[in-house]
């Protein structure tokens, strides 16, 4: 039986595992990147336990590092100031 | 979504005040929190914000109603923190980015790094380590990461903000990543968090 060709392959170049990896990460992947990773990863061993530990590290950028809401005045004092450039 | 060089456009003062309003306002907050984390002051985020804004309007007829208002400005947001926010604060030391460009495009770099830090450590830290980690970075691999994790920015678009080809972003989001890893690795060690 033939494997599935790579959807991450470009012309006849063999991705490496950490091309794989990045794509995922930078949200670049396509679908059908996604589902070949994911079987990738149930055989290779150091993809599964870099993903994991990627992926937990940007859950907790995005979780963490968020930040707030922007100051409640600074809204106004934009708006105050373009109303001056315009009158 | 575009924020190519669109033909000068011809708006009434109506449509200026709309476009601004419904496009440019809603994304606040995020160029906020951009500002914040290249300055790492609040006042100086607050005044970054303000000065793109203005430039923002002042610049209106440069942007096509419609398309990519957010990359378009945080183009503006980045471009006004190095020209006059840099400049202004005299910067000390600033790192010669080609030489950090070129250590880090360098084999040594490529392999996989940082193998001892455990996803268990990453759930022992408090926000702070990670906030810390990331605020210490060089300010251009602070800034891929925060385009691309925190605001989802696609490679195209950040391209398009940060001047660069598409492979020196997924390059310098690769080596962002590696450091900030090496950064959260020896917190980890220092708190004895990945003793076996």
């Amino acid at each position: 039986m033939n494997k599935p060709s790579n959807p991450f392959a470009k012309g006849s170049t063999k991705p490496t595992c950490m091309e794989m990896l990045q794509t995922i990460l930078d949200g670049e992947a396509t679908e059908e990147q996604k589902a070949f990773f994911k079987m990738h990863m149930d055989v290779c061993m150091p993809c599964f336990k870099t993903y994991d530990l990627d992926m937990a590290i940007k859950q907790l950028i995005q979780s963490k590092c968020c930040g707030g809401e922007a100051p409640p005045d600074l809204v106004e004092k934009i708006k105050a100031q373009v109303a001056q450039k315009t009158h | 979504m575009e924020i190519e060089e669109a033909p000068r456009q011809h708006y009434s003062d109506k449509e200026k005040g709309e476009i601004f309003n419904n496009e440019f306002l809603p994304h606040i907050t995020s160029m906020y929190n951009f500002g914040y984390r290249l300055t790492l002051d609040r006042d100086d985020a607050k005044d970054l914000v303000q000065d793109t804004y203005l430039k923002a309007f002042r610049f209106i007829e440069s942007f096509q109603k419609g398309t990519n208002a957010k990359a378009w400005l945080f183009r503006i947001l980045k471009n006004s923190f190095i020209n006059d926010y840099r400049k202004k604060s005299k910067e000390p030391s600033k790192v010669d980015y080609q030489e950090v460009e070129s250590y880090y495009n360098s084999d040594e770099v490529d392999r996989q790094i940082t193998p001892d830090l455990r996803v268990e450590s990453l759930k022992d830290m408090m926000g702070d380590e990670i906030s810390n980690a990331l605020n210490s970075l060089d300010v251009d691999f602070k800034t891929v990461i925060i385009l691309c994790d925190l605001e989802g920015f696609k490679y195209e678009e950040m391209a398009k903000i940060l001047d660069i080809p598409i492979g020196t972003v997924r390059s310098r989001l690769h080596r962002a990543r590696n450091l900030l890893k090496e950064k959260l690795s020896a917190y980890a060690k220092s708190m004895g968090y990945n003793k076996v």
